[in-house]
């Protein structure tokens, strides 16, 4: 897995289109109004898609975050 | 198409502005991915305005059906679940699965049917709807083995196959194809995860092929007019000048099946409207003996003209559509040899040129397959079956109106022009004409199905759906025309009218009846010249219909009275 952290900015911007990219870089589910319940599953969904790498159902409960996300596919990509 | 492809479309298209397209996607799940994906897919196939898709509330699909019905959309996409038809075939129900439950469940899903089927025709009568059947599996609850079907399972099906016939037959609502969205195998359709997790049944790559399947059935391709066909190796199998009328064949016994599937083929295009003509080099004579053949599987008077001669056949090809009066875009041209097609792709360049693949069963297949796609059209019409016999009283027309005079050629033919005023939302025929003519047509602009409803819906809404017929048949409604009367005044927004009327002087009955009915003395047009629409702007030189310095074209009703001449036909007027 190549280029982690850009290739989730690019699906931030396809699910968060008016974010700039350092907003990006820092948005969450608490700093973020139009991150709701759908934005989620949409932006992990994504996600997932970019990376053909299926999230588990507790993953949609703790990757709330950029940092988090690019963290958690970072940990994948150490131990694949 | 990817969920980010579909992402990244949505984002590019909301930039474009201009005309809001509102469509309902209308199911009982959580919609999600499926909205996004049919979302993109008609930003691809509307390249202009701005498209929005609403959709309602979780697990209520009548009542979502009902709310599409309410808006203002211009269409609806209906997907129906095993879960809407009872909610314990969902995953996410807990009503149990007990042996018991099912003839409930059976008796419950009748009447889910019904009251499907009656919101149904609420949104056909304000909307073209596209119905997407139950695709994910049936719950593992039969008694069988999973490759044994259960009783259960059957009459589900059952259930379904009636629900979809009865309302395949209600103008305006369409099915998708099951073998179109079977392409996706049953086993990786379901998204049990994403279904517990969110109530969002479908994987990714399913729900991309049902809302291109969604899309594709509500935006068809404007179906092709005409076939062109080759005859030698082609309709028949061998040269007829070589081996003779009684030699070429088409059947079993010669292994020459592949041409007699082809002329079937046509036959059935024929019979659904289709303009079939000939075109070989050959001498006239020699083919039709060939065609005079009481075995050829279609009838040979469906075949108009018939070309033959030893020209390149693209002469052939010019005379033809000269003969049909329609454009080389509506037209596809079947020949066996490759240097035929190319020579009239040359000349033609918009013609859809197919080669016939001989003897090779499978291309032959994928080629009447194809040519079912590319004339298919939702609904059949009256028009389509008068289409080949009107093109020939229109060429006999023309040979006769060109010898006599013509003012009293015209009135000879005892011709009667109807003229329905009605608002009439069931009668398809109008806007089939105003989205397919070309030539007279006020300005090229088309109108989706659902616009179509809301001009019907306008009080101030102007609409006359023009009939003719005389002595040699009828024509059918073959002009509409289509505007608003606003303080005193007719602003004409679209008047078309079928090649197959022209010359006829009906264009001037339909102004003379439109300033009488709207009791008005002016007429504005909302023209625009298009590079098809030359008849049109030599009607408007012909009856002095010009621009004036603010850029609107005008009519008087004392021009129009001025230079006039005597109307030929009866003129009949429905209003009600």
């Amino acid at each position: 897995m190549n280029n982690i952290p850009e290739r989730v900015s690019r699906c931030f911007a396809n699910v968060f289109p008016d974010l700039r990219e350092e907003e990006i870089q820092r948005a969450s589910t608490t700093s973020l109004a139009t991150w709701d319940s759908l934005a989620h599953v949409t932006l992990l969904s994504a996600i997932a898609e970019e990376f053909a790498l299926p999230f588990e159902l507790e993953d949609f409960e703790e990757l709330v975050s950029y940092p988090l996300i690019v963290d958690h596919l970072e940990n994948k990509a150490r131990h694949a | 198409m990817t969920l980010n492809q579909a992402l990244a479309i949505i984002n590019s298209g909301k930039d474009r502005g201009g005309e809001n397209k509102l469509h309902y996607l209308v199911c009982g799940f959580e919609p999600l991915h499926l909205k996004t994906l049919f979302w993109a897919h008609l930003f691809e196939r509307l390249p202009k305005g701005n498209v929005e898709v609403h959709n309602g509330v979780y697990g209520d699909l009548p009542g979502n059906l009902a709310m599409a019905a309410e808006s203002p959309a211009i269409a609806a996409a209906v997907v129906v679940e095993w879960s809407d038809i009872d909610s314990r075939l969902g995953l996410r129900s807990s009503g149990g699965w007990l042996e018991e439950v099912k003839p409930d469940i059976l008796s419950t899903a009748q009447q889910r049917y019904s009251h499907i089927e009656t919101a149904l025709l609420n949104v056909a009568r304000r909307m073209p709807a596209v119905i997407v059947p139950p695709s994910l599996p049936l719950l593992p609850i039969g008694n069988t083995v999973g490759a044994q079907a259960s009783v259960m399972e059957l009459e589900l099906e059952q259930q379904l196959a009636s629900f979809l016939l009865r309302i395949s037959r209600v103008p305006g609502l369409r099915i998708v194809q099951r073998s179109r969205i079977e392409q996706i195998p049953v086993a990786d359709r379901l998204d049990a995860k994403m279904e517990l997790l969110a109530g969002f049944p479908y994987t990714v790559p399913f729900a991309d092929v049902l809302a291109g399947s969604l899309a594709d059935v509500l935006y068809q391709a404007a179906p092709k007019k005409g076939l062109i066909t080759d005859l030698d190796d082609t309709l028949w199998s061998g040269v007829v000048g070589e081996v003779g009328t009684e030699r070429v064949s088409w059947d079993q016994e010669h292994h020459t099946q592949t041409n007699g599937l082809y002329q079937q083929m046509l036959g059935h295009l024929a019979s659904c409207g289709v303009l079939l003509a000939a075109c070989s080099k050959n001498e006239i004579s020699t083919v039709e003996s060939a065609l005079a053949r009481e075995d050829l599987f279609l009838k040979a008077d469906s075949i108009f003209p018939v070309c033959a001669n030893w020209e390149p056949k693209s002469q052939s090809v010019a005379e033809i559509l000269r003969t049909w009066n329609i454009g080389a875009d509506a037209v596809v041209f079947v020949d066996d040899s490759s240097m035929e097609l190319d020579e009239v792709k040359r000349v033609f360049p918009r013609i859809t040129c197919r080669q016939f693949p001989g003897k090779d069963a499978t291309k032959v297949w994928q080629l009447l397959c194809e040519l079912r796609d590319l004339f298919g059209k939702p609904l059949l019409m009256e028009e389509d079956r008068l289409r080949q016999a009107s093109i020939r009283a229109s060429t006999r027309i023309h040979e006769v109106g060109e010898s006599a005079g013509f003012p009293e050629f015209l009135r000879s033919l005892n011709g009667t022009i109807t003229l329905d005023w009605r608002l009439d939302a069931s009668e398809k025929r109008p806007l089939e004409l105003i989205n397919k003519t070309n030539q007279f047509n006020l300005n090229g602009l088309r109108i989706s199905e659902g616009e179509w409803q809301r001009f019907l819906e306008d009080q101030n809404t102007e609409l006359a759906v023009v009939s003719y017929q005389d002595k040699f048949g009828p024509l059918g409604k073959i002009a509409v025309v289509l505007g608003t009367k606003t303080n005193g005044i007719v602003k004409v927004s679209h008047w078309v009218m079928s090649c197959r009327a022209f010359s006829r002087r009906l264009e001037y009955h339909i102004l003379n009846r439109l300033f009488r009915r709207a009791d008005t003395e002016e007429i504005q047009f909302a023209f625009q010249a298009t590079d098809r629409n030359e008849p049109l702007q030599k009607f408007f030189r012909d009856a002095g219909i010009r621009q004036d310095p603010e850029g609107t074209y005008r009519l008087s009703r004392t021009a129009f009275l001025a230079q006039r001449e005597a109307l030929p036909h009866k003129e009949l007027n429905i209003t009600k």
